[in-house]
Formats: C-alpha cells, sequence, structure tokens
C-alpha cells in the first residue's frame, strides 16, 4: 500500500531542545490514525510540520514528509501553497475561529473550491449536504456568527474537504463539541474515510475518540512515540508502561465508582531537561539503569505493534 | 439535614431582542452531607448558572436555594457573607481562580483571616496542614500560582475551598481542563477528602464517566430542567429519559471491543435556544421516541422505579 501521508524522522526544535524528536508514521488512503497524548507531548507541533506551517519559533532539524511519495520540504512554499486545499487539509478545535467572519458559508466553501459561479455554487451545496448540512440553499447565505458550533465545524470539514484531498488532518477536531454532537461529527469523519478514501490524521487527547474511530494508534510522550500498533492492539494490551498508565487512570464507565484511579507519579519532563535515556524513566516503575542511560529504540512486538521500551515484555 | 435544598429554582436572563434566556426554569433537588450529585448536561442546559445560584454569585429569578438551614436566595449582603462559610466554590480554570500576586499560602489563609478564625502561627499551621491536606508540602506556602501546574493549583483551589470547613462543596467541571494522568489524581483527592470532611458536594460535569466514577446520585438536565434524577448505579445500567440514554451512547469509551460494539445511533440536531424553548417536553425535537403527546403536554416530574423522570414513555425507554 502506498501512504497518503508518510513523515519519517521528524525532528523539531525550539531554541536548541528538540520537541519532537524522531517521530515516524504512514496513513493510508481511507485509514485513520491517531496521534494521542498530553498537553506538550509534540502531537500538535507534528500535525503543523505535515502541513508545513510551523510557527517561526519552531524549526525543523530533521525529517521528511511525504504525500503520496512527494517531498513537501523539497518543494517552493508557492507549490506548497497550492497543495494545501487541494492535497491536504486541515482543520483545527475551534471552528470558530478558523472560519472568516466576514464571509458567508457559501463563500468560505467556494473560494476552497478554486470554482466561479454556477459550478462552484454546485460543488458548495453537493459537499453541505455530504456533511450533513441540512436546508443548504439556506445555509449558504449565512455567517459563522450564526451558527452553532457543531455547525462550524461541518462547515470547516465542507471548506476541507471540498477540493477532494487525499489528506486530512483534524486537530481535536471534536474537543469543543458536545458530547452528542462530537459523536456526529466521529460518525461523519468515519464515513469521509470511508467513502471518499481520505486518509485522516487525527491529533487527540481522548482515549474514546481514539478507540471510535481510529484504525492505527501512536501514543506520544514528551516528543516521542512511546508505542504505536492497531488500536485494537494497543488498547488490548499495551507494550509501554505510559500506555498502560494512561489507560489504567481513566474513569470508565464499568470501573468501580470512588475506587482509586492508576497515577503517574510526577511530571512530563520540560524539553530543555530531557533526560539522556528514556524520556518516561523517571516516572516508570519498571525503570532500570539502562533506561536512564539509554534511548529505547521502537521495537517490534508483533502484528506491527511496536513500542519504545527496554521492558515491554514485562507490560500489562 | 440536607446540606443543600433546592426548590422550584428559576433563573432567567433578559433577552437582548427577545424573550428572556430561560437558563434554569424550576429545578428542585438536594444534597446530603457527604454526598456527591452529579449534575450533567450539555452546553447551555443551565447547569453552570443553576451552580451559580447555589453558592449566591447569581441571583435567582424565583425560587429558594437553601445551604447549611440558611435561605441564600433574595438574601442580604451579611446573611449571604455568613453563608459562605458553609458553600465553597471550585472552577474549571484554576490560574484564573487564583490571585497572581498572592502567594499560596495567603490565598489558602485568607479566609481564615479575614473571619478572624485564625492569625499568626497558628494561621501558618493552619495552612501548613490544608497544603498537606491536598498532597502539597508546607514549603509550598511562599510561592505564587505560577509557579505551580495545572493539577497542583487545583490541588490549592481544593486547599482554600476546605479552609472553613464548608457544609457544602460546589465543583463547576474541577478536572475539565486537566490532562488525564492529572485528573485522575484530583479525582482520586476529592474522594478521599470527601470521605475524610464529610462534606455535601455538587459537581458540575459534561464527562459521564467522570460523574459516574465520583458521585452517588446523578442530575441530568435539558434545556432549563432537570429530565431525570437517580442513584448512580439505576441511572446508568438503566436510564429512564430518552436523552439520558442518548447521552450515554454517546460518551466514546477507550475501548475499542465495547465503543464499536455499541449501537449507533447519534441524536439529530441541534439543542434549541434557551430562550425559545420548544412546547410540550422541551426535547421532542430532538427525542427518537417522541409522539403526539410530547409535542403539546409537557411531561411531569414523576418517579419511575429508583428513579425521578420527566417523559411520558420513561416506562418504555
Amino acid at each position: 500500500m502506498n501512504a497518503a501521508l508518510s513523515v519519517r524522522d521528524l525532528t523539531l526544535t525550539i531554541g536548541g531542545a528538540s520537541v519532537v524528536d524522531g517521530i515516524g508514521f504512514d496513513v493510508g488512503p481511507g485509514e485513520v490514525m491517531a496521534l494521542v497524548g498530553e498537553s506538550g507531548c509534540g502531537k500538535s507541533l507534528t500535525a503543523l510540520a505535515a502541513m508545513r506551517l510551523l510557527p517561526r519559533a519552531v524549526t525543523r532539524a530533521r525529517g521528511v514528509v511525504e504525500l503520496a511519495g512527494s517531498d513537501l520540504y523539497a518543494r517552493p512554499e508557492r507549490e506548497v501553497r497550492r497543495l494545501r486545499g487541494r492535497k491536504i487539509s486541515m482543520i483545527f478545535q475551534e471552528p470558530l475561529a478558523a472560519l472568516d467572519p466576514l464571509a458567508s458559508v457559501g463563500a468560505q466553501v467556494a473560494e476552497a473550491t478554486g470554482l466561479r459561479g454556477g459550478a462552484a455554487r454546485q460543488a458548495v451545496l453537493a459537499m453541505l449536504e455530504e456533511v450533513g448540512i441540512s436546508d443548504p440553499t439556506r445555509r449558504i447565505a449565512q455567517y459563522p456568527f450564526e451558527l452553532s458550533g457543531g455547525m462550524a465545524q461541518r462547515v470547516m470539514i465542507a471548506t476541507a474537504l471540498v477540493s477532494r484531498p487525499d489528506v486530512l488532518i483534524a486537530d481535536e477536531p471534536t474537543t469543543a463539541l458536545d458530547v452528542t454532537i462530537q459523536a456526529q461529527i466521529l460518525d461523519l469523519l468515519r464515513r469521509l474515510a470511508a467513502g471518499r478514501g481520505t486518509a485522516i490524521l487525527l491529533i487527540t487527547h481522548d482515549m474514546g475518540v481514539v478507540a471510535d474511530i481510529a484504525d492505527r494508534v501512536g501514543v506520544m510522550y514528551a516528543g516521542r512515540i512511546a508505542e504505536t500498533g492497531r488500536t485494537e492492539q494497543v488498547f488490548a494490551r499495551p507494550r509501554h508502561p505510559y500506555t498502560a498508565l494512561l489507560l489504567a487512570a481513566l474513569p470508565r464507565l464499568t470501573d468501580t465508582p470512588k475506587s482509586d484511579l492508576a497515577v503517574i507519579a510526577g511530571q512530563v519532563p520540560l524539553p530543555n531537561h530531557f533526560p539522556p535515556g528514556c524520556r518516561f524513566a523517571d516516572r516508570c516503575k519498571l525503570a532500570s539503569d539502562r533506561c536512564r542511560a539509554e534511548q529505547p529504540p521502537l521495537r517490534d512486538m508483533g502484528e506491527g505493534q511496536l513500542a519504545a521500551c527496554w521492558h515491554a515484555e514485562q507490560v500489562g | 439535614m440536607s446540606a443543600l435544598v433546592v426548590s422550584e429554582l428559576v433563573v432567567h436572563f433578559p433577552g437582548r431582542h427577545g424573550p428572556p434566556v430561560r437558563a434554569v426554569d424550576g429545578v428542585s433537588l438536594a444534597v446530603a452531607p457527604g454526598e456527591t450529585l452529579g449534575l450533567v448536561g450539555e452546553s447551555g442546559c443551565g447547569k453552570s448558572t443553576l451552580s451559580r445560584a447555589v453558592v449566591g454569585l447569581q441571583a435567582p429569578t424565583r425560587g429558594s436555594v437553601v445551604v447549611a438551614g440558611v435561605e441564600i436566595a433574595g438574601a442580604n449582603r451579611r446573611t449571604l457573607r455568613a453563608a459562605r462559610a458553609q458553600m465553597q466554590m471550585v472552577f474549571q480554570d484554576s490560574a484564573t481562580s487564583l490571585d497572581p500576586r498572592m502567594t499560596v499560602g495567603e490565598a489558602i489563609g485568607e479566609p481564615l483571616l479575614v473571619r478572624r478564625l485564625a492569625q499568626g502561627a497558628a494561621l501558618r499551621e493552619r495552612v501548613a496542614a490544608l497544603l498537606a491536606e491536598v498532597g502539597l508540602r508546607p514549603e509550598h506556602a511562599s510561592r505564587y500560582p505560577h509557579q505551580f501546574s495545572g493539577g497542583q493549583r487545583q490541588r490549592i483551589v481544593i486547599a482554600r475551598a476546605l479552609a472553613l470547613r464548608p457544609a457544602l462543596l460546589v465543583c463547576d467541571e474541577p478536572v475539565s481542563a486537566l490532562d488525564v494522568s492529572v485528573r485522575a489524581q484530583i479525582l482520586n483527592l476529592l474522594v478521599a477528602l470527601q470521605r475524610s470532611h464529610g462534606m455535601a458536594n455538587l459537581f458540575v460535569s459534561h464527562d459521564l464517566a467522570v460523574v459516574r466514577h465520583v458521585c452517588d446520585r446523578v442530575a441530568v438536565m435539558y434545556l432549563g430542567r432537570l429530565v431525570e434524577l437517580a442513584p448512580r448505579d439505576a441511572l446508568y445500567a438503566a436510564p429512564r429519559h430518552p436523552y439520558t440514554r442518548a447521552l450515554l451512547l454517546a460518551v466514546p469509551e477507550p475501548d475499542p471491543a465495547v465503543q464499536r460494539a455499541k449501537p449507533h445511533v447519534p441524536l439529530v440536531g441541534e439543542i434549541p435556544s434557551p430562550a425559545r424553548p420548544p412546547p410540550g417536553c422541551r426535547f421532542h425535537t430532538r427525542c427518537p421516541m417522541a409522539q403526539a403527546v410530547c409535542r403539546v403536554e409537557e411531561p411531569v416530574w414523576r418517579p419511575v422505579g429508583d428513579s425521578m423522570v420527566a417523559c411520558h414513555f420513561a416506562e418504555a425507554v
């Protein structure tokens, strides 16, 4: 299978400190790949790097981002700008901040088509219908302030997908939404990935969202991928102590009420204080001298599940 | 005696170009000492307005709020000030809950100082004891809020809320801004503190898994009204209101096997405006079970099994 989006050895630095360190993954057509992790783990910067939209303060020290086999960073900026929207698109947590408040719904989506007149209108109406907006002929005349959060997110998804990009990057697309609206948007993303063959890179902090729609998952910790694999496998048998603890720390609809949830002692180290070995070692019960001295590589634990832990065999 | 009794509470806000926003529209509930009542619902359902009215931060339009035997609704400043010792609130955002120019020790000690309950060495001792209770160290008292992480700041806010040994703690989304690993620590702390202090807790949250973990009973709110109030296990095992059931099904569970086997029947449509709630049952515009009667007749609040519920067809849910 040819990957629609391929990230290799991506390393990003801020003022010399590596905030993303050697990240790599592929997303195939029609596949949903999730990057999950807590604040500051580097998941959103990885998403921005995949769009080649890194903030000025962030330097790409190493690494390759390939869209259908072609290196995004080897092209002139002018060309990359044309690819955005056509080949790769992005949606964000706050749709109302991402939409132009002075443009009608119809104008926002039409601008992304690159078409004019009747052809643009036809494309816009069809796209709004596809993202589940009822009565699209009325909606195209509305402005963002007239939309609810869920409706605005649908409009942003329509804008992102109207030119049929191969890759959609969704950064916390349902975090600002209520749970019943979140369920609608997740169903929509799942349907679009399957129906259009869009490759989706999903950035989230929510293990429930991952369990719902991701085919594969990469668990990030302090700028590195701690573990990656098929979603069912990683959840059923985590092989990195961090993944196992994260899953045990979650209140669930099936746990014993008021029982103690698992806690992860200590705090995430800051980028300028990353230890030389495993970045999770200070908080890990399995940590040995080797963990503190030597950075564990991602190792194959079978069936495509990879874990960056010297003691992966003992986890679980 | 209940620590909190809310009766027929109504909070309306004047509308700018039309009818008033009926944020809370006739809610009654009670919380006993040592009990945690969860209040859940989606944005705009009125849960935050209700919690603000309970601690006297929002004047109700009608109805009654009694905290530890004292009527808060319509109370004068003096009564309210005295009553505030009995009710404390913890908000979602710990950063804006603390004065950046006050040390942590000053912040935690302030309620004791202004009420002349402790000063000098006795105050420092009380502050140290409160810090220890929430898992911080005595030397943290001399530091400033910005020197702490979000989770630690929420511990500080909780220590300050406990300083006067209130009868009622109101927590509005206390862990929603926290990462998973920190959230677990704060939830464990809240459960442990309630065991040791025995205060009543009104726990407002949109997160049904969190609510199930910490609450004894749960109230579900929709468009300013309670639709269901039930003991935790009854509510989660056998929801009696179609909205409760839809909410529970919409929670994505962190287990792919369970999550993918669930029926995927997302609620259609959006929450109507609280300025123009639908006639009859307010949920009928989104309810998969709605019949003709639901569009015209408001369901009465009635017991079904262990639950209180407002639905014409509760027995069929």
